[in-house]
């Protein structure tokens, strides 16, 4: 049956690897917000040339797998530009899961955008706001509330995509799995603990989430 | 670049050890990068964090003589070769086959491994007894491995079912999915011997084969090449590679 023991020694020796994993999409994450809402609004403005450019963006890292992404950016393009190659995996891995997420982020935050009723605008515009001044104080702050609960999809699907940074040469919680059950040959003991590992995270993340939903719903309360 | 600086500077003040590991790109002239996927029991492996394996002797012990500081880099083994390429390591230490193509690619080290490719099945199979038997049967062999094309060199290669796998291949036929996989003789022997999952050998090795260091075709990879090659011949001569071959396997698998 299942080897407790081996998977309470384990335990340690994985989670030693779960900060880089929590980090790398952190900063991901970070970045990728910015992008998305530039993306985004360029997309809802329509932006003469940069919506263009957004269109193909987007189009581009939603139409091709991040694993394929990775590759390009880490062992591809240091072939036409060596430059790249003092790139590490980590900061390939970072950029790649920041391109990849903000195509999709930006597509949810555009939604949640238009979604804000016409009146909304109407109203801003009547009183004399700029394009600028109703973007911010009235339609991003209700679209932040509608994009949320997607957004927070995005970051949980995007903690376990740092799982294939491995593939990069960085050993990030999945990759110390890996190679732990390869020299045990414990897999079910070894992908078990990793698995919870993981939901444990995605669950605190949740519970995040949820304080979040209810902050962002503090004007809605009756 | 700037952003990236910030980056790496953020990351590496979060957390320094892990770090360390990871910004191996600077390569120095007196470093020997090694890539290995820290997945192949018992060449390469990890125990308790622990790096491990024939290879990491070998290597270690070819550090000692030539003086090159050896670093190790654990990735993917679908990632290895593009590391190769792209400049961030020097060599690969997985039990590397030498084939006309790397052959026509790379630069290799003397062979430091002579084997055979094993057929291995669940124990108890009693349809499987060597590569002839593998007409209808799905086989497991790993992605970028060249199992794959020795069997397709088979004369009845259209008929085998070949599944390429990223990892686990041993899992797979040990729960039945599917019927056999290849690999090394002496690794396919540890994995029975010293793992005790349900698998046996399926018949005598099918194909001899040949393990070195590749190194890129290159001024410096040659140079680094002919180096290594220098302390593999002495290891060989002075009877290390012997002794490391016994440690993990019982017996000389460094001679042909």
């Amino acid at each position: 049956m299942l080897n407790l023991e081996y998977m309470w020694e384990l335990l340690p020796v994985l989670l030693r690897y779960l900060p880089l994993t929590i980090q790398m999409a952190t900063i991901a994450m970070f970045f990728a917000l910015i992008l998305a809402c530039l993306l985004a609004v360029v997309r809802v403005s329509q932006v003469p040339f940069l919506n263009g450019f957004a269109l193909l963006f987007i189009s581009f890292f939603r139409g091709t797998p991040l694993l394929v992404q990775l590759f390009l950016f880490y062992y591809g393009l240091p072939q036409l530009i060596s430059a790249l190659i003092s790139m590490t995996g980590v900061t390939a891995a970072v950029l790649g899961l920041t391109l990849h997420f903000s195509a999709y982020m930006a597509e949810s935050i555009r939604a949640a955008i238009v979604g804000i009723d016409r009146s909304q605008t109407e109203a801003a515009l009547s009183i004399g706001m700029t394009q600028s001044q109703l973007m911010r104080r009235i339609i991003l702050p209700q679209a932040t509330r509608v994009a949320t609960p997607t957004l927070m999809n995005y970051f949980i699907d995007m903690i376990k995509a740092t799982s294939l940074a491995f593939t990069l040469g960085v050993t990030e919680l999945m990759g110390a799995t890996q190679k732990e059950a390869a020299g045990s040959f414990l897999y079910l003991e070894a992908f078990l603990l990793v698995a919870l590992i993981y939901w444990v995270v995605v669950e605190v993340l949740s519970w995040g989430q949820r304080r979040l939903e209810i902050y962002l719903n503090r004007a809605y309360q009756r | 670049m700037l952003l990236t600086r910030k980056l790496n500077l953020t990351l590496a003040a979060l957390s320094l050890s892990v770090a360390s590991g990871l910004f191996a790109a600077a390569a120095q002239a007196d470093t020997l990068r090694v890539g290995m996927s820290g997945g192949y029991f018992p060449f390469t492996f990890v125990e308790r964090d622990e790096l491990k394996g024939f290879e990491v002797d070998v290597l270690n012990a070819v550090g000692e003589l030539s003086g090159d500081e050896i670093e190790f880099v654990t990735a993917s083994f679908s990632g290895l070769a593009g590391m190769l390429e792209s400049g961030r390591i020097d060599t690969i230490a997985n039990q590397i086959t030498i084939t006309p193509e790397r052959e026509a690619k790379y630069v290799f080290t003397a062979p430091y491994v002579y084997d055979g490719a094993q057929v291995v099945v669940r124990a108890g199979n009693d349809a499987i007894y060597g590569v002839e038997d593998l007409s209808g049967k799905s086989v497991a062999v790993n992605l970028g491995s060249n199992y794959e094309q020795l069997l397709r060199e088979q004369p009845h290669a259209d008929e085998i079912d070949i599944r390429t796998y990223e990892s686990n291949i041993e899992q797979d036929v040990a729960l039945g999915r599917v019927d056999a996989f290849v690999m090394d003789r002496v690794s396919a022997t540890q994995v029975i011997s010293e793992r005790g999952l349900p698998l046996e050998l399926a018949g005598q090795p099918f194909s001899t084969i040949e393990n070195a260091l590749p190194f890129r075709d290159d001024e410096a990879g040659r140079e680094q090449r002919d180096r290594v090659d220098a302390a593999l011949a002495e290891l060989r001569e002075n009877g290390t590679l012997r002794e490391i071959s016994e440690k993990w396997f019982n017996i000389d698998i460094t001679q042909p």
